[in-house]
């Protein structure tokens, strides 16, 4: 705008184009805007109204303000699938997150790196429902775990019928499917890190450890903060491996909040609950989101 | 590269590189017995699975009845059908919606195009959750509940903002003297998108293409919410409906068709590995 007089003649095709497409670009953006508009957006506004409301799906919605948010906080099986959910994340956190990263830097710059990486990377194209029912089989009574463990000389505890006990071994049956993409995201992140300084710092002395978390872990943290972003979203929305698992049970000990959202809408017809779940599952993973939107929007990468 | 490392890594980082190599098998190998397990006991025939151990495997004759099975008498077939389309038809659609909107944001300079563009992308951060009672409520009243043609839109919608997403930052790529030099030819902007910007982006909307299409291959709660029969609903809530009514009795079977449904992503995400690694991460940087 405040381009010197000089450079105008240069900038007037790009102004002459703002003008002139307006029409064919409201055309081109419209099929996306609309779509979204009426399948995610309209929806998205009616759960909110639906939360303030008690409705069973018939009749009229009846206005009952904030009762089923104080519902959801003290309700006990609704504290229970929250706490279960902050261990989601914790979980999530520490394992998949962290092996990603392990396996990722122990193959960086390996001969048959690929190769090393693959088994990783199988278990994360297979559904969570099948992921599933692969672990209720090893987890079963008298399963395969049970049988390594036995091996050991330890007595096999009810892998998934004791709580907290069945989400964390849930939490390591989604581990064996996630690692493999942190890892290969982390792998992604390694590889653009410039040569020359972790070289200096070879020169001067340092290596293994010492190298890592000085000079490699620093330069990778914008992507750390996209994978971690990304594992707090995810795990906050945790569904398909409990539902292909525990279905939340037994009596509901096993319940994520999304688990929660869906038995209340849709098996016991408390719409307005279900929606005030949903309205705060929303809540929490778009602040969660902000870590790692601000870097996927940021201003610099801006058309 | 590869000539040149070698030779003077070697005499400094080769125990490095051993323990490395080591770790990293030991893990890999204890990632794989799962997989092991799956394929052991979706190969036993049903009659004789109480009379092993778990870890004997049984064999390929078992793995192929137990798998026709869960395909026939498991009710796989007609799911698997269904979600083949919605695989391939919902992304292709995504991938031209999404680039539009990029064509129309980067090319055409749309008017206050970061807004839209952050319209669309940011309706993926809310959790499904927050749409599927509407969405359910909405598909009763307008028919278009337990349908193909419900399905495919749904699943359509839900591609479009990581096409767009992808496609914006691809096309940010393309120096904007294409955009006008093919104006100064006289070409409009219908021709320019299909006959110069479509064709360039080949890799962008093929890796665009595969990851959403294992998604909607894998999805299980859109399928559980917006469709019921055998023939509309998709393979993973058909393979969970499996598993509740199977699981006691034919735990091979319900192994076997875990595999069946595993299979074409599975296949298709280590034929395609550096398109599915490109997708993701044009995703994310």
């Amino acid at each position: 705008m405040t381009a010197p007089t000089a450079r105008h003649a240069e900038l007037l095709p790009r102004q002459r184009s703002r003008n002139t497409y307006w029409l064919s670009s409201a055309g081109f953006v419209a099929p996306a805007v609309l779509l979204a508009a009426v399948v995610l957006y309209l929806p998205f506004l009616y759960t909110t109204y639906i939360s303030f409301t008690e409705y069973n799906g018939l009749g009229d919605p009846e206005w009952v303000g904030l009762e089923n948010y104080v519902d959801m906080f003290t309700d006990p099986g609704l504290v229970n699938s929250l706490v279960n959910t902050l261990y989601w994340v914790a979980g999530t956190l520490i394992l998949p997150v962290g092996l990603g990263l392990m396996i990722a830097v122990l193959s960086h710059g390996l001969p048959n790196a690929t190769l090393f990486r693959l088994p990783f990377l199988i278990p994360y194209a297979i559904s969570g429902v099948a992921v599933g029912v692969i672990w209720s089989f090893i987890l079963q009574t008298n399963g395969a775990l049970s049988q390594v463990v036995g091996f050991f000389g330890v007595d096999a505890p009810r892998w998934l019928l004791d709580s907290p006990l069945n989400t964390f071994v849930m939490i390591v049956a989604s581990t064996w499917q996630g690692a493999g993409v942190n890892a290969l995201l982390f792998g992604i992140g390694l590889q653009s890190i410039p040569k020359e300084p972790l070289e200096a710092a070879r020169v001067d002395g340092a290596s293994g450890f010492t190298l890592f978390r000085t000079m490699t872990w620093p330069m990778l943290t914008p992507l750390t903060t996209v994978v971690v972003g990304l594992s707090i979203v995810g795990s906050l929305k945790t569904f398909d491996i409990v539902w292909g698992m525990t279905k939340g049970g037994p009596g509901g000990a096993s319940e994520t909040l999304a688990l929660t959202m869906f038995k209340e809408t849709f098996q016991s017809n408390q719409y307005g609950l279900g929606a005030a779940v949903a309205v705060f599952l929303t809540v929490v993973t778009v602040a969660a989101s902000i870590i790692y939107l601000r870097r996927q929007l940021a201003p610099g990468r801006s058309a | 590269m590869t000539a040149a490392t070698p030779v003077v890594r070697r005499p400094r980082t080769s125990p490095g590189v051993v323990v490395r190599q080591v770790v990293l098998a030991i893990l890999g190998v204890i990632w794989l017995v799962p997989v092991y397990l799956l394929l052991a006991n979706a190969s036993k025939r049903p009659e004789v699975f109480g009379e092993y151990s778990v870890w004997q495997p049984g064999d390929l004759g078992g793995l192929l009845s137990n798998m026709a099975d869960a395909w026939g008498r498991g009710r796989l077939s007609l799911g698997t059908l269904s979600t083949a389309l919605y695989a391939i038809a919902s992304p292709a659609l995504a991938v031209l919606v999404g680039a539009a909107a990029g064509f129309s944001i980067v090319a055409l300079r749309l008017r206050r195009g970061f807004f839209w563009f952050v319209l669309i992308f940011t309706s993926t951060v809310f959790p499904l959750q927050m749409i599927l009672m509407p969405l359910f409520i909405g598909y009763a009243s307008t028919g278009l509940y337990n349908t193909r043609t419900g399905m495919i839109l749904v699943y359509t919608v839900i591609s479009v903002p990581f096409s767009a997403f992808v496609m914006r930052n691809f096309f940010s790529g393309i120096a904007h003297h294409v955009f006008e030099a093919a104006v100064v030819d006289g070409a409009s902007p219908w021709r320019i998108f299909w006959r110069i910007y479509l064709p360039m982006s080949g890799p962008a909307l093929v890796a665009i293409f595969i990851l959403q299409a294992t998604f909607i291959w894998n999805d299980l709660l859109l399928g559980l919410t917006l469709s019921q029969s055998e023939t509309v609903r998709p393979v993973i809530a058909a393979l969970s409906a499996l598993q509740s009514t199977y699981g006691g009795s034919a735990m091979s079977t319900v192994l076997a068709g875990g595999l069946l449904v595993s299979l074409p992503t599975v296949v298709l995400f280590l034929a395609t590995q550096r398109a599915f690694t490109r997708g993701l991460s044009l995703g994310q940087f």
